[in-house]
């Protein structure tokens, strides 16, 4: 039955079509590592990103357009210049960094309510959940207020870019929600 | 075809170029579509890049989304969308904002991307970097300069270069890398082995490294003279040939900055010539002609004979390039190429026009008194053929060919008039002909009255006015002293008649000048009726010319003119310094309202007498000789400046403009004139009277020292003052109460008192200050006339006190420390009493002067024969003729010949002084000739 799902979905789209996906986050929350996780299959040893990355990767018979822009807040003004046709987020945040959560929240919020993303899904990874003293998955959401968001899909799943752990299983979840979306 | 399609066919861009908005419209859309369509994106950028390079610009908003838009192609893998995009980038970096978006997506590729985008991405990455960034990328950039791949290698080491002014700390660190890349030979990899053509390489990286560990090294001669022994010589393993050439043009630059270190290059220089590859060789050629006479003789022999071969390839830019040179070096040292004629000869009819007018000009200067006439008659045939300014070159050819041929002046002069005569040519050619033979007049003499005649024809059909009024000036200067003056008197009044009123007011003036004529009153009775008619004249200007003129001819002839100013203002016996005068007025100008209730005072402005002006004139025209092969030696070696900022990109390689000595020695006079101001508007020398002469500025100490002393030398009747301009180059330090001790050696024997009579102290002198101080002693001797020659040794006395940095002022209660600093003596030398001065033939004007003395000295210290001459030319003050201020590099004996007038009292002297080297030293034996026993005798006496 699944099988017959994705088939048809695959011709829906056509082979050439692409989905593009968007990592955002502040600045060393682990986007890149988390980009270069999915492509390679490994960690990678990253410098702070100036600009972006961006990298095409085939997941499930999907292929993925993920762009990893920049956190540091000189950088976060440009993030707009890449929300066209935008069709998942995943927001990364750093759980230990408690600090910070506010600022995470207030990108957040501010990023959603643009026109362009108003029919994108969000995947939220509370990542470095390895670390002692990371924060719950649920406590991220609370500190991010994701219970307000109305009109939208969306997940925060509790994830360790090092480990491995809760990746794939937040972009399987992601895949679905868009493979639903678009049917 | 309609006049606008036909004009648009003209230009082939103005048509077909797409639309600007059109363009960017498309591009907006299709970038940020996916997937990405590659090859419509990359036909898109291709347009957009043919906008760019046809000018067209965005504004920043726009461009800046372009710029986006183009950023999120680096979506897509293909490695040529991804070489266009790079391309796109380097464009717009210029011209959009937040290009920094784009640097970590190129540093991927930089590590990661094929070789075949590698080198675009590193060339990109560059633009994007600012000072902060361009740490991130240090490790990439030194794995690239480390690359095996020429093209990698060559881009990083090119990028490093430009990214040097905004980065300096981070590519400073790249010394190492660069050196290796140098040396290293990078071969392209994946030769094919189952084809004939295999990649190869031109090496051209080598030549990038080189540029770029000169620039690092820029600041350290020792580093470069190791860089050159490393890098050049036997062993070099340096195969580029642009990296040869750039060898060459770092040794130009350290000898032409230390003469003394060219023996050790030699060697090099003679392997340079004989290189297979021609740039090479010319590069070396240019070496060896600019150090002209400090190059053994067999060296500077066989550069010549390289360029003589090069004369005969068929590669035209070789040609061009080699019998350039050889017109640079004739102008210096024409017997040094003589053996080129046959070759230049078979080049006089090339088809390429700048080389055959180059070649010319060249022939003229080496030719013999045999072959002017036959070359002359090539020239006449040719010149119709060429453009304006190549006529103006051949023209100044002939000019100085005038000078050394006095004998040929007939056929010269033919030659001129048929030039001046003919129909073609502009008015700059004309004006070109005209002081061609203005010259003539002036420094041949026998040419004199057959040119004047030929003018005279000459200006009954003339059409320029510019041209009329010089020959006009120049026949009333020049026609008085003549054979037959009342031939000119004809041809001017016809001037009168038949001209326009601005030609007729300049005849006014020329005719007047003929009522000096001594002896022939008849002419002047002429004059003064011709002069009466012309009172009736319909011009005002004419008019008043006239009746003035007539006024001063009836003062002259009833000798109320004592002191002979009618005299002077119908024939003015000197003439002001231009310069001077020009920077005197504007000064006077700017100064304003207060200062115009006081008249100009065209006093303090030098005045020039006819034969001080020839040899100003021929001064010029023998500097203006060597300014030409200056030039050649300093446009070489790659050195832009490194620590310049701010500048974002490129376009910084090597525009070292040249000044040439001429420039520098106006600057000098217009110094000295601003220093010796400064000393006649102090109180303590009103008393003095008028200074009869200051001295050229002397430097006294090296230009990078602590305290910077130069030294004039100003002669009043009965006082001589030392003037000492100091400049406190020490950064922290105050000088307090400065003032000079001068010692006297003795030389003056009574004439000069021994103690001075004041100095003027400097009271304080901050960092980066300068003023003067000044020593005055007093004459002991009644006698204006006396030459007083004098060595004084000196010393600085002062007390430095460190500065307050909040301040910038010394603390208040340093009491200083009191400090002594010496410097070198300043010479008050016979040369000091002369002024150049023009005579047009050396020989007989010695034989003719009644007085003489001479003296013999001998100079142990090893200086070469160059070195004393120059000192002896310094020292005596007179004018060096026939060219023998200059002495071959090998030559043993040689004399040279000055000639001046004494400034107290215009007696006239001419030097003759005979030098021979031996291994012992330098022998001289100088001849002086006077007009006046004691100025023989004092220049004599103290020439050293
Ligand atoms: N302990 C831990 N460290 C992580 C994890 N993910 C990323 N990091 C580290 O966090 C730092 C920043 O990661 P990076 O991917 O560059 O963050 P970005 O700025 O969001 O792209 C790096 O040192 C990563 O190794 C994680 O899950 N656990
Ligand atoms: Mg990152």
């Amino acid at each position: 039955m699944g099988n017959f799902f994705s088939s048809m979905f695959d011709r829906l789209l056509g082979a050439e079509k692409e989905l593009r996906i968007l990592i955002l986050g502040l600045d060393g929350a682990g986007k890149t590592t988390i980009l270069y996780r999915l492509q390679i299959g490994e960690v990678i040893t990253t410098k702070p990103t100036i600009g972006f990355n961006v990298e095409t990767l085939n997941y499930k018979n999907l292929k993925l357009n993920v762009w990893d822009l920049g956190g540091q807040t000189s950088i976060r003004p440009y993030w707009r210049c890449y929300y066209a046709n935008t069709a998942a987020v995943i927001f990364v945040v750093d759980s230990t960094d408690k600090d910070r959560m506010n600022i995470a929240s207030k990108e957040l919020h501010l990023m959603l309510q643009e026109e362009e993303l108003q029919d994108s899904a969000l995947l939220v990874f509370a990542n470095k959940q390895d670390q002692p003293g990371a924060l719950s998955a649920s406590e991220v959401s609370k500190e991010l207020n994701l219970a307000e968001l109305k009109d939208r899909s969306w997940s925060i799943v509790a994830s360790s870019a090092i480990k491995g752990e809760g990746i794939t299983e937040g972009l399987d979840w992601l895949i679905d929600v868009i493979k639903e979306e678009q049917m | 075809m309609s006049a606008q399609t036909y004009k648009k066919s003209e230009d082939p861009h103005s048509g077909s170029l797409p639309d600007k908005m059109a363009i960017y419209q498309d591009c907006l859309n299709r970038f940020n579509e996916s997937p990405v369509n590659p090859k419509l994106c990359r036909t898109l950028i291709t347009s957009l890049l043919e906008l760019l390079s046809h000018g067209e610009t965005f504004p920043r908003q726009e461009a800046t989304a372009l710029f986006f838009s183009i950023s999120k192609l680096f979506q897509h893998p293909n490695d040529s969308l991804r070489q266009i995009v790079y391309v796109a980038i380097k464009e717009l970096c210029g011209i959009s904002d937040d290009i920094l978006m784009a640097t970590s997506s190129i540093m991927k590729d930089v590590q990661n991307g094929s070789d075949l985008v590698k080198p675009n991405a590193i060339r990109a990455l560059i633009r994007v970097l600012d000072e902060s960034t361009a740490f991130s990328a240090e490790r990439l950039l030194k794995n690239s300069l480390v690359s095996k791949h020429p093209s990698i290698c060559s881009a990083s080491l090119v990028s490093s270069y430009h990214l040097l002014p905004i980065a300096e700390t981070t590519v400073k660190r790249f010394a190492n890398e660069t050196q290796e890349a140098v040396g290293d030979l990078k071969q392209l990899p994946y030769p094919d082995e189952n084809s004939r053509y295999y990649p190869t390489t031109s090496h051209i990286s080598q030549y990038h490294a080189l540029g770029l560990l000169y620039q690092l090294k820029n600041h350290d001669k020792m580093a470069l003279i190791k860089l050159i022994q490393q890098f050049a010589g036997h062993s070099s393993p340096l195969k580029n040939q642009l990296a040869q050439v750039q060898m060459v043009k770092f040794v130009h630059q350290l000898v032409l900055k230390d003469p003394n270190s060219i023996p050790q290059f030699l060697p090099l220089i003679a392997n340079w010539l004989q290189s297979r590859h021609e740039a090479v060789a010319l590069e070396a050629c240019k070496l060896t002609a600019s150090l002209s006479n400090l190059v053994p003789n067999d060296l500077f022999a066989a550069a010549v004979s390289v360029l003589q071969g090069f004369l005969s390839t068929p590669r035209v830019t070789t040609r061009f390039a080699a019998v350039r040179l050889l017109n640079k070096i004739s102008m210096v040292s024409p017997e040094k190429i003589v053996v080129c004629n046959p070759q230049l000869e078979s080049l006089v009819n090339d088809s390429n026009r700048n080389i055959s007018t180059y070649t010319i000009t060249t022939l003229l200067k080496t030719g013999t008194d045999k072959n002017i006439g036959s070359l002359i008659k090539t020239i006449t045939k040719f010149i119709h053929e060429v453009n304006d300014d190549f006529k103006i070159i051949i023209i100044d050819a002939i000019r100085t060919l005038s000078l050394n041929f006095p004998e040929e002046c007939d056929t010269i002069l033919h030659f001129l008039m048929e030039s001046l005569q003919s129909a073609e040519g502009s008015l700059q050619f004309k004006n070109s002909v005209v002081e061609a033979l203005i010259d003539l007049i002036q420094f041949v003499p026998q040419s004199k009255e057959k040119a004047l005649e030929e003018l005279c024809d000459f200006i009954e059909d003339c059409e320029y006015n510019e041209i009329l009024v010089r020959i006009l000036h120049l026949l009333g200067k020049e026609g008085p002293t003549t054979k037959n003056p009342s031939l000119y008197v004809r041809h001017i009044y016809n001037r009168v008649i038949l001209e326009n009123s601005i030609i007729r007011s300049a005849a006014v003036l020329s005719l007047s000048k003929f009522a000096l004529v001594k002896n022939d009153p008849e002419l002047v009775e002429s004059i003064e009726q011709l002069l009466t008619q012309i009172k009736t004249d319909s011009d005002d200007e004419v008019r008043d010319r006239a009746s003035i003129a007539l006024q001063f001819i009836d003062s002259v002839k009833s000798k109320k003119d004592v002191s002979n100013i009618a005299q002077n203002f119908i024939r003015p016996t000197s003439t002001y310094d231009v310069v001077a005068l020009e920077s005197k007025l504007s000064h006077y100008l700017s100064q304003g309202q207060e200062a115009f209730k006081t008249p100009f005072d065209v006093s303090s402005v030098a005045k020039y007498s006819e034969d001080e002006k020839k040899a100003l004139d021929l001064k010029r025209r023998q500097e203006q000789a060597f300014n030409h092969t200056e030039e050649s030696s300093n446009s070489g070696a790659g050195n832009g400046n490194g620590t310049e900022k701010g500048g974002r990109k490129g376009d910084r390689l090597d525009d070292n403009s040249f000044n040439g000595p001429s420039l520098e020695s106006e600057e000098e006079d217009l110094l000295l004139s601003k220093y010796v101001d400064e000393m006649s508007s102090l109180e303590q020398f009103q008393s003095f009277g008028k200074c009869i002469h200051s001295s050229k500025i002397v430097p006294l100490t090296e230009i990078e020292a602590e305290f910077v002393v130069k030294g004039i030398k100003h002669l009043f009747d009965e006082h001589v003052v030392l003037q000492f301009h100091i400049t406190n180059t020490l950064k922290d330090v105050a000088l307090d109460n400065v003032e000079v001790v001068c010692q006297q050696e003795g030389l003056s024997e009574g004439l000069l008192d021994e103690q001075e009579e004041f100095v003027l102290p400097i009271e304080r002198l901050l960092p980066n200050e300068g003023e003067s101080c000044y020593v005055s002693f007093k004459k002991l001797t009644q006698n204006k006339d006396d030459i007083i020659v004098e060595r004084f040794s000196n010393s600085l006395k002062f007390q430095s006190k460190e500065l307050d940095p909040s301040t910038s002022l010394p603390f208040e209660d340093d009491e200083g420390f009191q400090d002594e600093y010496e410097f070198d003596s300043l010479f008050l030398s016979p040369g000091d009493y002369m002024k150049p001065s023009f005579v047009s033939n050396f020989a007989t004007s010695l034989e003719e002067l009644p007085y003489e003395s001479v003296s013999v000295y001998n100079i142990v210290e090893t200086n070469t024969l160059q070195e004393v001459i120059d000192k002896l030319v310094i020292s005596a003050g007179g004018l060096p003729l026939e060219n023998s201020q200059i002495v071959s590099h090998d030559a043993t004996q040689h004399t040279l010949k000055l000639s001046g007038k004494c400034i107290l009292d215009n007696t006239k002297a001419l030097l003759s002084i005979k030098m021979i080297k031996t291994s012992k030293g330098i022998a001289i034996k100088a001849l002086v000739k006077s007009d006046k026993e004691s100025l023989a005798e004092d220049l004599s006496n103290n020439l050293i």
